[in-house]
């Protein structure tokens, strides 16, 4: 058995060099210091994102998009499949988690600077994998066709069609056509498994051989206190199991509310009929639209509304052109105004999205 | 494995347990992950999603002079064609004790077997106990494709 | 309306009995003189014994002996009123509280408020003038009191003046040609038509229903005859008791319809095709049904019950027994919504005033059969739903198995109709159907229950198996880490 093993492994090294992988990854150490916690966020996400392939995959054998099949076919999966209700449960629960540690992990890097030279590349393809993130909820959400996401996908659509000379052209694109219907459905189930998925893949691999290339960041002034520089541990094999120990908790975690808070279904999107009371985005885009309903109207010559998208799409901008107007940071400096910005940010989210869940 | 040698005999039954615990584990991991998607990947016992509310079947399948009940939602809807070829379609629950109603060929009405209650081929209650017509469907045709949609 | 009136009247009539001189009445010294018509009918006219002159109608001096000066345009001579003009002239007194007052009278003054929104008084031809005018049923010149049998609106009177119209088809098809004009001859053949016509003034004749000056559509629902207002309507004189006292038939219709299935259909889910009394007793033509028509009545609206009881045994033996067929069991104006207790052996069941172990035994045996079958119908149907609702509460999706529990429902109520065969293989079929339809949902709901549970224990064993790794995993960890250490320190010791 042992020897089996040995002889299958010499026989792949002897093609593809492993020891060299294994060999690079044990000389990667990653810093260890009280605020090492914050690096496992960005292994969470791969997990999850590699369980959202998985169970995406899966999905895809059952699904059926169009107007009369799309909700049909959930239903399909979620009563006679076996354990599609498993498994469709566990993207949609996935799906939100991700969004939260992809958040959590952005957050932290934007905190401990990490964006810093020579780490914008990475910044910057992790930002935009973010909004990729937020495209995949925004169009996996219509995916089922029922009631709740047909409302939300009109507000959506209707909210990018506000935005000046590209507004109109852009919604009908989303669209597929002027009004949300069965083009909609099927515009966003491209978007959904082939279109996003494939830009993702480009840009997670840019991320994973950035990290691996330039290792982890060292948060700012720590690694000044002590003259040989901070404790570190081995990527391989400590970091790593720990990682796998996370993933470990993170996926009980998910199997609990798949079992105990199986995703609804809901009642079919019916074109003709009137908006149920409280349509509601998903939770990550509350903040934003809590927020457009305080704007007033009419804002000196501009649209309320458009006011506000613009004001998001220029804040969301800046936030990830960061690395390039940070020059405090770049230079190893502590920069306080980061931190402030930072701060409020996190609070401005926090408070808006409660209020636009209790509201 | 290296340091093999210098472990005391306690320490070394202990380290095996632990290999066999983790391994025996992640075994038992792999299998409960991989049994939910093997099931899932065996094709259930309804092949296929049945497609119920809106398309509801093929023209050159309807006779005329007949009607079938259809599963629009939760809710039977009975969509009959007239002798003279024309396609309408009802709620097919009985509006007297919701029963659920049917196409009579040999009265050319809309039937509901409880208690003898009779529609008219526009829903009207015309005989029997129906306080109320029946509720009417849309009927659309594309191509060979029927639709039936709530009238709006 | 017409009681009030009555009774108004009885307190008019010493007032009128007094007489009043109208001898200044130049018109009438005349007119008598011509002996027309007009002036000769007047002196029996109630107006006229109220000193009502000629001139109050028709305008002009009836202080002139001059002809010309009398009947002069300036004078106010009108003539002979034409078409809507007649009620006009009526209502300038009738319609006015003040003026009747100043002659003593109590007489409600709304009448021709009320012929207005009537249907005679919406009703006209080429736009012109209303078909009832005042003088249509109250006659002119010599208008006496609803009391004085002489009235045309006397109560045995009444028939006769609506049907001068309504009898006649001719007539009547100018204004409503769907009417039907048979409604006398209807009349003539009920109960209450006949002891009118044997000069009975009690008994309802057309306005004790219709009303008098406010006859509505039976479509108006504001009309006394309107479906849901009929039942109040004869009750306003088969409930009285002291009205009916002499009839010598019960007043306790109202009250035992209103309780019963039809009575609550109709009078407070306000659904106008249950029935109201005249659906089965009629209504110009309203007498009770007889023992052989009352399946016949029934079986117009419980069409499949009546044809099965038709064709079942029990049709020979109630014929024979003179048994009237529906109500037998469910007797007439209290029909209780029809459950399973009606059937059976048991003593509450209506079976077994007929059928017991010793006297009909073999009907019995089929209706214990019976009962025993829609009871577990009913206990499965009840097994089913709950297991379903369960299944729902659980978070299950069995919108399939809730499809078909309504399945089961009618399979009770088919059973319930089936019942009226007294068919033992007739009624097992539609049962059969019922409970293998409740097994099939029962089954269904049974395993999204099981798969509830399922679900649970996968989860307590995928939780088991991902801690037990877990902490492996941790342990390993530390070992490793232990040895890094161990081996970190020997290099420095070293």
């Amino acid at each position: 058995m042992k020897s089996a093993w040995n002889k299958f492994y010499s026989w792949l090294d002897e093609r593809v060099q492993l020891q060299n992988l294994i060999q690079f990854m044990g000389k990667k150490y990653v810093p260890v210091h009280s605020h090492s916690i914050w690096y496992y966020f960005g292994g969470v996400s791969l997990f999850l994102f590699i369980i959202q392939v998985m169970t995406g995959i899966l999905l895809l054998l059952y699904y059926k998009s169009g107007e009369e099949f799309a909700f049909e076919s959930i239903q399909y999966i979620m009563s006679k499949v076996n354990f599609g209700w498993l498994i469709r449960s566990i993207h949609s629960w996935t799906a939100n988690l991700f969004i939260l540690t992809a958040m959590i992990h952005m957050f932290s890097v934007f905190f401990e600077k990490a964006y810093r030279k020579p780490r914008e590349m990475t910044w910057i393809t992790g930002m935009l994998m973010f909004f990729l993130a937020l495209g995949f909820g925004f169009s996996g959400y219509l995916l089922p066709w029922n009631e709740l996401a047909f409302f939300a996908t009109k507000v959506g659509t209707d909210i990018a069609g506000v935005i000046p000379f590209i507004g109109k052209p852009l919604m009908i694109f989303l669209r597929g056509s002027e009004e949300v219907n069965g083009a909609t459905l099927s515009r966003f189930f491209g978007f959904h498994v082939a279109v996003l998925p494939g830009i993702f893949t480009v840009l997670l691999g840019i991320h994973l051989v950035l990290v691996q290339r330039q290792g982890m960041s060292e948060p700012l002034g720590l690694g000044a206190n002590s003259k040989s520089g901070l404790k570190t541990m081995p990527f391989f094999p400590n970091f790593l199991l720990r990682d796998l120990l996370f993933w470990l908790v993170v996926l009980n975690l998910l199997a609990i509310l798949a079992v105990f808070f199986p995703w609804e279904l809901g009642k079919k999107a019916d074109p003709f009929a009137s908006a149920p009371a409280g349509i509601k985005p998903e939770w990550y885009f509350l903040f934003m639209f809590q927020t457009l309903k305080y704007i007033p109207a009419k804002l000196l010559v501009i649209d309320g509304e458009v006011f506000g998208v613009l004001l998001f799409s220029f804040a969301g901008l800046l936030w990830m052109l960061v690395p390039f107007w940070d020059k405090k940071s770049n230079r190893g400096e502590q920069n306080r105004f980061i931190n402030y910005i930072g701060l409020f940010a996190v609070l401005y989210i926090i408070f808006f999205t409660i209020l636009g869940w209790l509201l | 494995m290296m340091n093999k040698e210098i472990l005391t005999q306690p320490e070394q039954s202990k380290r095996n347990f632990l290999k066999i615990i983790l391994s025996g584990g992640i075994v038992a991991l792999v299998g409960s992950i991989l049994y939910p998607i093997f099931a899932f990947l065996k094709p259930p016992k309804q092949g296929e999603v049945e497609v119920s509310s809106v398309k509801v079947g093929k023209l050159k399948d309807i006779e005329k002079n007949s009607g079938t009940i259809v599963k629009f939602g939760t809710k039977p809807v009975l969509l009959v064609r007239t002798e003279s070829g024309d396609l309408r379609a009802f709620s097919a629950t009985c509006t007297h004790l919701d029963c659920t109603v049917q196409y009579r060929k040999d009265f050319g009405m809309i039937w509901c077997a409880c208690h003898n209650g009779k529609y008219d081929l526009n829903g009207r209650n015309v005989s029997g106990p129906p306080p109320r017509p029946l509720n009417e469907y849309k009927v659309v045709v594309q191509g060979d494709n029927i639709f039936v949609s709530k009238n709006v | 309306m017409k009681q009030v009136m009555l009774f108004l009247l009885s307190f008019l009539l010493p007032v009128l009995s007094n007489g009043v001189s109208y001898a200044g009445d130049k018109c009438l010294t005349c007119h008598k003189g011509l002996s027309d018509k007009p002036s000769s009918l007047y002196s029996h006219d109630i107006h006229s014994s109220k000193g009502i002159s000629c001139a109050e109608c028709h305008g002009g001096n009836q202080n002139s002996d001059d002809m010309e000066q009398a009947m002069s345009k300036e004078a106010g001579f009108i003539g002979v009123p034409k078409g809507d003009d007649i009620s006009k002239v009526c209502s300038n007194c009738h319609a006015n509280p003040d003026k009747m007052n100043e002659l003593g009278s109590t007489l409600p003054t709304n009448q021709w408020q009320l012929l207005q929104t009537s249907v005679h008084g919406k009703s006209s031809l080429a736009g012109n003038e209303h078909i009832v005018q005042c003088i249509t049923c109250h006659s002119v010149h010599n208008i006496v009191s609803v009391k004085n049998p002489a009235s045309p609106v006397y109560p045995l009177n009444a028939v006769k003046t609506c049907t001068k119209c309504h009898a006649d088809p001719a007539y009547m098809r100018a204004y409503n040609p769907s009417m039907p004009v048979d409604q006398l001859e209807k009349y003539k053949t009920s109960v209450h038509g006949m002891r009118n016509s044997k000069g009975d003034s009690k008994t309802a004749e057309c306005a004790s229903c219709h009303g008098g000056h406010d006859i509505r559509s039976a479509n108006d629902v504001k009309s006394s005859v309107y479906a849901v207002n009929i039942p109040s309507t004869c009750s306003h004189c088969h409930s009285n008791s002291v009205y009916m006292k002499e009839y010598n038939i019960p007043i306790d219709q109202y009250e035992k319809f209103s309780k019963s299935v039809h009575g609550i259909s109709l009078l407070q889910k306000r659904d106008v095709a249950a029935p109201a009394c005249n659906d089965c007793h009629g209504n110009h033509g309203a007498t009770p049904p007889g023992v052989e028509s009352i399946s016949k009545v029934c079986g117009t609206c419980h069409a499949l019950n009546a044809e099965l009881f038709s064709s079942s045994p029990h049709k020979k033996v109630f014929d024979e027994k003179k048994l009237p067929e529906c109500e037998t069991c469910h007797s007439n104006h209290e029909i209780i919504a029809a459950t399973e207790k009606l059937l059976g052996a048991t003593p509450e069941a209506v079976c077994s005033r007929c059928h017991n172990e010793n006297q009909n035994p073999k009907g019995y045996v089929i209706a214990k059969a019976m009962r025993h079958l829609t009871d577990s119908l009913e206990s499965s149907e009840n097994n089913a739903g709950a297991l379903v609702t369960d299944a729902e509460q659980k978070g299950m999706e069995i919108s399939e198995a809730k499809f078909k529990l309504r399945d089961i429902h009618q399979a009770r109520l088919q059973t319930r109709t089936m019942v009226h065969s007294f068919n033992a293989k007739k009624f097992n079929e539609a049962a059969m159907k019922g409970l293998s339809t409740a097994s099939f949902v029962a089954g269904e709901a049974q395993h999204a229950i099981d798969e509830y549970y399922f679900r649970r224990w996968g989860l307590g064993i995928a939780t088991l198996i991902i801690s037990i790794v877990g902490v492996a995993l941790y342990l390993t960890i530390r070992k490793i880490e232990i040895k890094q250490q161990n081996k970190n320190n020997g290099i420095k010791e070293s």
